[in-house]
């Protein structure tokens, strides 16, 4: 048995050999060659060389204004972790806001998919509300939120003043920024998620759920032993992906409060691109950005470890 | 089948599903509501758009804000650098991910695992990771505060290459051995064999970059400096850096650079669904 096998791979060794060097495998190979090196050229341009720059310029203190940029070999990190508050901040906001927004979001769009699963009426309908500000610009979105938040003549206010409540300058006061921009962040990119999660709820099939009301299992047991654990990779799925985007978060903080006030709304890539084009320090902001690096690829790695022992069931 | 459930039981099914649907409106309201007082404001007169407490429906609804936006603002050369970006990004992309996908799926050659392999590890580095960087190389290049700048560095995509290897690798090696058979060039058999059957993975890959190019704010915040190179979301904020009190010119500018993408949204709203879903193997 072993023997066919074996001689049977190396016929097909002696064949593909045969074939490679049959008429046409060079115009082939020209093709590949032709075709392929502009494309790698611009990955290398764009993608490789990039990330070897970033980590090449984090141990130099280098500004375009300044001809003499000095190897310093750690003190870009060093600086950054004991002498930089501002991106130590920037650092606790990122975490916070990832911590809380990244629920908030799950919580939030898992009930909406399963209502969006189970209605027949109306459901593209609501499916494109729910999905309209994901498709709008984060800057207008931003922008939006900056009137209806606005102290004097914002929506917010107004309605909490019709309330009896008190109104408040939620993008002024630093207890209460982040969690504005929370808001504003979770409501714009809803959509996303609920998509992913429709899709993962049609992967189930019916019978199973049929099964298990012939067992008389109630909606909340087939939800629990049924939908839950059937949508795990899903929902893993969208944790992750919602976390590495979140901990980019950029758009609301440059445009709504320049991380302010009193950096309550600094986050990591904000203070990147504070320090690399306000400040010009670009050895400083490169050293930021492989700190960044580094925190999402921890990010993905265990996100690897979880879905390769999910994968058993 | 919950539905069919709640159905078979009397009395409860109607009910349930009412809520179902109430909860859902609810849910849309809060959705839509800014966006629909970002579009009533865009009809105030200023002065209403500041008023305390706050105008809901505008009284006398005017036109006035589009008519500043779009005689005080150079506009229409904004929407045009933003037409040109996108769709010039959108088209390449489109070409150097069906062709580098039908390679890394149909060929072999040395090192192509290798280089597979580095493709994919570009999907784990974010952008913001290299901003720095490509910045200073697109100044090497000369192609600073040009629309150049926005084009060129979006020209290939790992993951346009890995969904197109994807599709393509579902096209029969028979298939493309006959073509050669009958004397077709390497290049006839990708630009009239592969290319056409590829056309759905074509038009949620299209949609997706087109997305993203056309709301894409932190490159040309960076590469761009002159007005009249801006694209629209950097064009909308640094317009709302100037006239940042003027509540009812930001909000009818942006009405006008979210409207194209949501009209485009609303016809092929199908395709943007597998886009979304699709993009979400992304990474």
């Amino acid at each position: 048995m072993s023997t066919v096998t074996s001689s049977e791979t190396a016929g097909g060794r002696a064949a593909r050999q045969r074939r490679s060097r049959a008429p046409g495998h060079a115009a082939r190979m020209r093709f590949v060659a032709l075709a392929l090196t502009p494309i790698m050229l611009l990955f290398f341009i764009f993608s490789f060389l990039p990330i070897g720059v970033s980590i090449f310029l984090s141990f130099y203190r280098y500004s375009p204004l300044d001809m003499n940029a000095p190897f310093i070999g750690l003190r870009n990190y060093i600086f950054a972790f004991t002498k930089d508050p501002a991106f130590q901040a920037s650092l606790e906001n990122t975490i916070k806001y990832v911590l809380i927004a990244v629920p908030l979001n799950i919580v939030l769009t898992l009930p909406i998919a399963l209502a969006l699963n189970r209605i027949k009426r109306l459901k593209p309908f609501f499916r494109a509300i729910y999905f309209m500000p994901a498709i709008t610009s984060l800057v207008a979105v931003a922008l939006i939120w900056l009137y209806l938040l606005d102290p004097q003549s914002g929506m917010v206010n107004g309605l909490l003043n019709s309330l009896g409540l008190p109104r408040r300058a939620w993008l002024g006061e630093p207890e209460t920024a982040l969690y504005a921009l929370i808001v504003v962040a979770v409501w714009q990119d809803m959509g996303y998620n609920v998509i992913v999660f429709l899709a993962g709820l049609q992967t189930i099939p019916d019978t199973f759920y049929e099964a298990a009301m012939v067992d008389g299992a109630n909606g909340w047991q087939r939800f629990r032993h049924i939908t839950l654990p059937l949508l795990s990779r899903t929902t893993l799925f969208v944790t992750v992906l919602t976390t590495i985007s979140y901990m980019q978060v950029f758009i609301p903080m440059q445009v709504m409060t320049h991380g302010g006030p009193l950096n309550s709304t600094r986050t990591i890539v904000l203070h990147v691109w504070d320090q690399a084009f306000q400040y010009l320090k670009m050895g400083y902001a490169s050293a930021l950005s492989v700190v960044l690096m580094l925190m999402l690829l921890v990010i993905t790695l265990i996100q690897f470890r979880f879905l390769r022992t999910n994968w058993e069931y | 089948m919950a539905i069919a459930a709640t159905k078979t039981r009397a009395g409860r099914p109607r009910a349930g599903t009412m809520l179902l649907y109430a909860a859902l409106s609810a849910g849309a309201l809060l959705m839509a509501t800014p966006l629909l007082m970002m579009l009533l404001t865009s009809f105030k007169t200023p002065a209403e758009a500041l008023r305390m407490p706050p105008v809901i429906i505008p009284a006398q609804p005017t036109l006035d804000a589009y008519r500043t936006v779009l005689t005080r603002a150079p506009f229409f050369t904004w929407f045009r650098n933003s037409v040109i970006v996108s769709v010039s990004v959108t088209a390449l992309i489109l070409f150097t991910s069906s062709l580098g996908g039908y390679i890394f799926a149909k060929f072999s050659f040395p090192g192509k695992n290798l280089l597979f392999t580095l493709l994919l590890a570009t999907l784990m580095v974010p952008f913001p990771v290299i901003l720095v960087p490509i910045y200073l190389i697109v100044n090497k290049l000369g192609m600073l505060n040009s629309l150049l700048a926005l084009i060129v560095p979006s020209m290939v995509s790992a993951f346009g290459i890995f969904l197109m290897r994807q599709f393509v690798a579902a096209i029969p090696d028979d298939l493309i051995d006959a073509a050669r058979l009958d004397g077709a060039s390497e290049w006839t058999i990708f630009w009239q064999l592969i290319r056409p059957q590829l056309g759905p993975a074509m038009a949620t890959l299209g949609i997706f970059t087109f997305m993203s190019s056309w709301n894409d704010y932190l490159w040309p915040l960076v590469a761009i400096n002159d007005q009249d190179k801006m694209t629209l979301p950097l064009a909308l904020s640094f317009f709302n850096t100037a006239h940042s009190t003027r509540y009812d010119l930001v909000m009818a500018a942006s009405v006008l650079v979210i409207l194209p993408i949501i009209v485009v949204f609303l016809f092929f709203q199908r395709h943007f669904i597998n886009a979304m879903v699709l993009s979400g193997v992304k990474g």
